[in-house]
Formats: structure tokens, C-alpha cells, sequence
């Protein structure tokens, strides 16, 4: 393995963040190839820490931006603060009132009232405009805003830079380390995916969720997260509709600690079971066998 | 690190079989790849392996695809490798061909050369055409038809998006240019300026049922679909019968007889029995997260006689159900003033669909249309 690779999984591994491989790989490729990283996966997996940690790896800013259906270019970019320039203009008013001036010049109006304090950073502009070095930008679940503006969003990634009419062009001092999510509730739109290098996120496997359990609930019995560990690999396997995510899996074993519980048994699995499943059909599917073969399951490690 | 000679070389080819096997990889991909093996060790196979896969951008579902490339080319295996599986030619996706028929422009083909009105005096095609069944249609009635339902299709397509534009009517205040306004008049608002929802197209999927019971439908119900994907951009088409199988591509801008040709040798048992429940379950895996949403209207067109396990059909709609905007279920059956919808497979799926409606000529599926609308 290449020893930068190496190295961006131990400093990724300090930060808590468990690294794979691939996770690392795709981290220090995006970072020395100056690319967006899309990653995808299933909800759950850990997608949105990964620009989490990196920021905090890089020990730089987080400008998140978390897109929703209708999501559109201004609440991305930047916003005018209204409520500052009226005021500026009733104040601009006034002085003229008593100075008794007649001079009604719109144009130094406008340069008064649309200067850089007037405007309000969104996490676009916020990204690029940061002086103090490379910001971290998470686009938070892109499937979710509409195809219009992915296209903005493309353009954006590809100059790094925003033009605000009234201000001028603003040009990245910086180019900032891109880390876009998806949970595929639709197909990013293949210019988009170009674009960026592309990250695969799965469900961990047993050691490494061991082990990222360990990272986030510390003083766990050993007992305990092994069997955790073992039943929810197991309950992944299942037919469910909602897979539990290792976020789940760390709810469920702080739960369990909180009870004082050493070792998992059907009666307090059942209680808990809101923890791992957020799908009413998903817990009624698994009933009390399926507890109890699970249990037995996770429990049967020597 | 030395670079290894004639890595460009092999990574063209390496970028040649994964499009072979359906994967985008452009040339940008290429250089991508390029660029993050510079950047890795080459002689760790497993990371060579984890940089193509990001640098080349490879989804999940074609990972298989992918890891049995990657060994091939490198692994040495070379080119003695088995023959790629035989996938029919693609539609040539070059310029469309487009003509003006004196009404609309459309698609050029092959049965399309005869006039589209009638030699025969008198002939009026419409209003007769509109109640003819499908199967019972000839050449040239077809082609006519054919232009009614990209007429219908267009209609289909009115949706309001949740994007606000500039508009001159009603709408939420638009502060940014309201405000800019309002700096001519020293700050005061004379006039506010608004935004409102402009209209979007929206998201259709059919699900094709080319069972043999469906066979006298199959023509006209694929030129509607057909119809559909030249008047709205996304749509997405699937066949199915015992096996599901994707075939927008397939249908763009082929020549109708031609397409059924190759749909007839790409989906398996073309005319054979139906298991409906087993390829819904396999749409809704494979494609449902990324090609259903609640701007989506899913189109099944079947006569729900299912040959396989009714539970599975149930579970799958309902999956459907709760991702899709609206689930239509068009039924050439239903023509037939006897049908009854008791088949085990059509009283399974009927709870989770908003619509239930016949497809055996124009009328009907006019009564699609205003639903949509």
C-alpha cells in the first residue's frame, strides 16, 4: 500500500473515523487530485462523517450544505440582507432630508447598500470565499435537490467561482475539499458523476464495526459489543426494509450499557429493538422467534 | 515510482471492455484513472483495483462486471478471456432522423414512407380509430395511431416543480428583486416582484408485460411508450415476462418493427408465461431507489395473470406504493365488458393502484390522459 494512503488511514483512524482501504484511498485521491468525492451508499453507513472527519483531520472549517427538494441557487449562494440595506437607505434618507440635498442618485445608492457587509454568506460562497485556507464543503444527500440544481451545482464544482451581479466575480483563493452525498433515492446525473471520483460506502463488517463501537461508546464491555456486533451483522441479513446502520448500532449499544446489560437476552432486545429498526413492518416482522434465534446467534461466540 | 510502459494503452483497453459490458467509461474516466494510478502503488493489486473502481467511477451494480474485467486485464489473463456474452447492437444514437410532415415534426421511419392521410376519399381516421382495438389495426393505421399517441403523451406531461421562478402573476415575494425595484423609487416597494412553482415534467415508468396473453396489445402499447419517451425526457421502460429487462435504451430511436424484433430477442420467453410478482420484486431492488420517487407515475401495463406466488406481487407493490406518486395499472382486459378482475395476481395488486383502467384502443388510454392532466 502506497504510504500517503497509509498515513491518511492512520490520521483518518485518529480523528474516530474507522477507514477501510477503499474509504482511504478515495480520500487521498480526491484530496492529491483536487476532485469532488461522491459517495453513496445506504443510509446509515457513515457517508456525511467521512467530510466530518476530514475537516477535523485537515483542522478546517465544515460548511455544510444540505439540499432538499426545491433547494435553489440563491439559498445555496449567498442572500442580500435586506432588513440591513433598508435601514442603511432610510438612514442615507434622512441625512439628505437634513442636509437639505437634492442629489437623488440611485447609482450611489446602490454601491452604498450592495457592498460585501451587506451580504449574507451561504455555504457556496461561504466555501469559496474562505480566506483562511481550504474549507471542507459537504453537499449533503445532492439526490434529494432536483436536477436543475445539480447543473448549478456542476458548474459551480468546475470553476470555482460565483458571480454575483452586483458585487463581481468571486474567485476560490482556495478550492475547497468537495465531499457530496447521495442516498440514491434517484441517479445523479451522469455529468455530476464525472466530475467527481466515486465512493461506494457498504455496511462494515463485523471488525470494523467492532471497532468503530468501541471508538464511540467507550468502557463497553468486550462481551457485549461482540455480541451487539454479531446480532446486528446478523439482523442485516434479514429481510428488512429499513437495514439498521451502524449508527443504529451504536444508539442500541449505548442503550444497552445505559441498562447495565453485560449480555444480550430476548426479553431486553425486544424492549430495545426501536433502537435498530425505525420500520414498524421491520419490527413486526421480527418476532419473538427471530429474537430468539438472533440472540442465541450472537451470543453463541465463546 | 517508474511508470509502467504502455499504461495508457492498457487502460484504453481496460476502458473499452467496461463499456463493452454496459459501464460508462468515457475518456475523462480514463484520464482519471490515469492520473490515480500515478498516484498509487502499483504493485499492490487490491489498491490498483480500489483507485480503477473510483477513478472510473463504477456504481454498485456493475462491481461484478468490473472485478471480472479487472482480473482479466490485470492479471495477466490477458487475451485469451472468453468472449463478452452477445448483447444485440445498440441502437445507433447518432442524429435522429427527423421530418415534417406538415403538422408536427416527427420521427422518420420505415413504415411511415405511405402518406399519413388516407387515398380513400372521405376517410376521416380519428374518431373510427379512437375506438378500434389495438390488435385489430393495420399498417397504415397504425402510423396514424402512432401519431395520436405522441400527441396524448405530450398531454401527459404537466407537473408543477417546487423551484420557484420569476413570475408576473401570483406567486410568494420574491425579496432579492423586489428589492432591486424598489431601489429606483429610493427604497420604496411600488411593486413586489414574485415567484411562483414553474411547471416540470414528470417521471413515468412503464412495466411492460410481454406475456403471450398480451401478445394482439403488445405492438401499440410499446408505440405508446415509445410515444412517451419522445415527448417527455424521463421515462424509463421495462419488459418483463418471466425475467425483467430494461429496454429504454433499446426503444429511442429505433423503427417500431425493428425494435420489437430485438426486444422479442433480448427478453426472454417474448410470448411465454408471466411472473409478475418475481420481476416487480426485481424492478423495485434494482431500480426503485434511484428511479422512483413521488414525482414518479408507474405505468404497469399487464392483464395480471400471474403465474407465480401472489404474496410476492403483493409485497412488491406495496414497496412500490409507498416510493412511487401515483401507480397506474392498465389493463387491456378490462376492454371486454365481461372481465371480471379475478385473477389471483390482479386482485393482489389492485389495493396499492390509483388507477385501474383499459388499454385495448385510443379511447382508453385517452382516459389516461385526463387523469394526468
Amino acid at each position: 500500500m502506497n504510504e500517503e494512503i497509509r498515513a491518511t488511514q492512520a490520521a483518518m483512524e485518529r480523528c474516530g473515523y474507522v477507514a477501510e482501504p477503499v474509504i482511504a484511498t478515495a480520500v487521498f485521491l480526491a484530496k492529491e487530485m483536487q476532485r469532488p468525492l461522491l459517495v453513496e451508499g445506504e443510509a446509515g453507513v457513515g457517508k456525511t462523517e467521512i467530510a466530518k472527519v476530514l475537516a477535523r483531520m485537515l483542522g478546517t472549517e465544515l460548511v455544510r450544505l444540505q439540499c432538499y427538494e426545491g433547494l435553489d441557487a440563491n439559498t445555496a449562494l449567498y442572500e442580500w440582507n435586506y432588513q440591513k440595506q433598508l435601514l442603511r437607505l432610510k438612514i442615507a434618507e434622512r441625512e439628505r432630508d437634513s442636509t437639505g440635498h437634492e442629489a437623488r442618485d440611485p447609482e450611489k445608492l446602490e454601491q452604498l447598500i450592495f457592498g460585501r457587509e451587506y451580504l449574507l454568506e451561504r455555504p457556496l460562497l461561504r466555501a469559496i470565499a474562505r480566506r483562511e485556507g481550504p474549507a471542507v464543503l459537504l453537499v449533503d444527500e445532492i439526490d434529494r435537490a432536483d436536477e436543475g440544481f445539480e447543473a448549478f451545482l456542476l458548474e459551480v464544482l468546475s470553476d470555482f467561482q460565483i458571480t454575483i451581479p452586483e458585487l463581481g466575480t468571486i474567485r476560490a483563493e482556495h478550492v475547497p475539499f468537495v465531499v457530496l452525498t447521495s442516498n440514491r433515492t434517484r441517479e445523479i446525473g451522469d455529468a455530476l458523476r464525472r466530475r467527481c471520483l466515486y465512493l461506494y460506502v457498504e455496511h462494515p463488517d463485523f471488525d470494523k464495526e467492532l471497532r468503530i463501537l468501541h471508538g464511540k461508546v467507550p468502557g463497553l464491555d468486550e462481551r457485549l459489543a461482540r455480541a451487539v456486533t454479531r446480532f446486528v451483522q446478523r439482523l442485516r441479513g434479514r429481510e428488512l426494509r429499513k437495514l439498521p446502520g451502524v449508527a443504529e448500532t451504536i444508539d442500541w449499544a449505548r442503550a444497552l450499557a445505559r441498562l447495565h446489560r453485560h449480555a444480550l437476552d430476548a426479553e431486553t432486545v425486544a424492549a430495545t429493538l426501536g433502537c435498530l429498526l425505525k420500520d414498524e413492518q421491520d419490527v413486526k416482522a421480527t418476532g419473538q422467534q427471530a429474537i430468539a434465534e438472533l440472540v442465541a446467534y450472537a451470543s453463541g461466540e465463546g | 515510482m517508474s511508470r509502467a510502459p504502455g499504461m495508457a494503452a492498457q487502460l484504453a483497453k481496460f476502458a473499452l471492455a467496461l463499456r463493452k459490458e454496459g459501464v460508462r467509461a468515457g475518456l475523462a474516466d480514463e484520464i482519471d484513472a490515469a492520473a490515480a494510478l500515478s498516484l498509487v502503488d502499483l504493485l499492490d493489486r487490491a489498491e490498483v483495483h480500489r483507485a480503477l473502481r473510483i477513478a472510473f467511477k463504477v456504481p454498485r451494480e456493475a462491481w461484478d462486471a468490473f472485478d471480472r474485467l479487472f482480473a482479466q486485464h490485470w492479471d495477466g489473463g490477458g487475451d485469451e478471456r472468453p468472449k463478452p456474452r452477445q448483447v444485440p447492437p445498440r441502437d445507433h444514437r447518432g442524429p435522429v432522423q427527423w421530418r415534417w410532415d406538415g403538422e408536427r415534426v416527427r420521427l422518420a421511419t420505415a413504415e411511415t414512407e405511405e402518406p399519413p392521410s388516407g387515398d380513400r376519399p372521405g376517410y376521416s381516421p380519428e374518431p373510427l380509430l379512437r375506438r378500434k382495438p389495438f390488435d385489430e389495426l393495420s399498417q397504415r393505421e397504425l402510423a396514424e395511431m402512432e401519431r395520436l399517441l405522441a400527441r396524448l403523451a405530450l398531454r401527459l406531461a404537466t407537473r408543477r416543480s417546487r423551484r420557484l421562478v420569476p413570475t408576473r402573476g401570483r406567486g410568494v415575494v420574491d425579496l432579492r428583486r423586489s428589492f432591486r425595484g424598489a431601489l429606483a423609487s429610493d427604497g420604496d416597494f411600488l411593486r413586489l416582484a414574485r415567484r411562483a412553482r414553474p411547471v416540470e415534467e414528470p417521471r413515468l415508468v412503464v412495466l411492460y408485460d410481454t406475456s403471450g396473453s398480451m401478445d394482439p396489445y403488445a405492438r401499440l402499447l410499446l408505440t405508446f411508450a415509445f410515444a412517451l419517451r419522445r415527448a417527455m425526457k424521463r421515462v424509463e421502460i421495462f419488459a418483463f415476462n418471466t425475467r425483467l429487462v430494461r429496454v429504454t435504451r433499446m426503444v429511442v430511436p429505433a423503427a417500431i418493427p425493428k425494435a420489437l424484433e430485438r426486444l422479442a430477442a433480448e427478453v426472454p420467453d417474448w410470448s411465454g408465461g408471466t411472473r409478475i410478482g418475481a420481476c416487480l420484486a426485481e424492478f423495485v431492488a434494482q431500480f426503485g431507489q434511484s428511479m422512483i420517487d413521488r414525482n414518479t407515475t408507474v405505468v404497469c401495463v399487464s392483464d395480471g395473470l400471474d403465474q407465480g406466488d401472489s404474496a410476492l406481487l403483493e409485497r412488491s407493490m406495496r414497496a412500490l406504493r409507498e416510493r412511487a406518486g401515483r401507480i397506474v395499472w392498465l389493463n387491456p382486459l378490462l376492454g371486454d365488458p365481461r372481465y371480471r378482475p379475478e385473477a389471483a395476481g390482479m386482485r393482489a395488486a389492485l389495493p396499492f393502484v390509483d388507477h385501474f383502467g383499459a388499454a385495448h384502443n385510443l379511447e382508453s388510454l385517452e382516459g389516461l390522459m385526463r387523469l394526468a392532466a
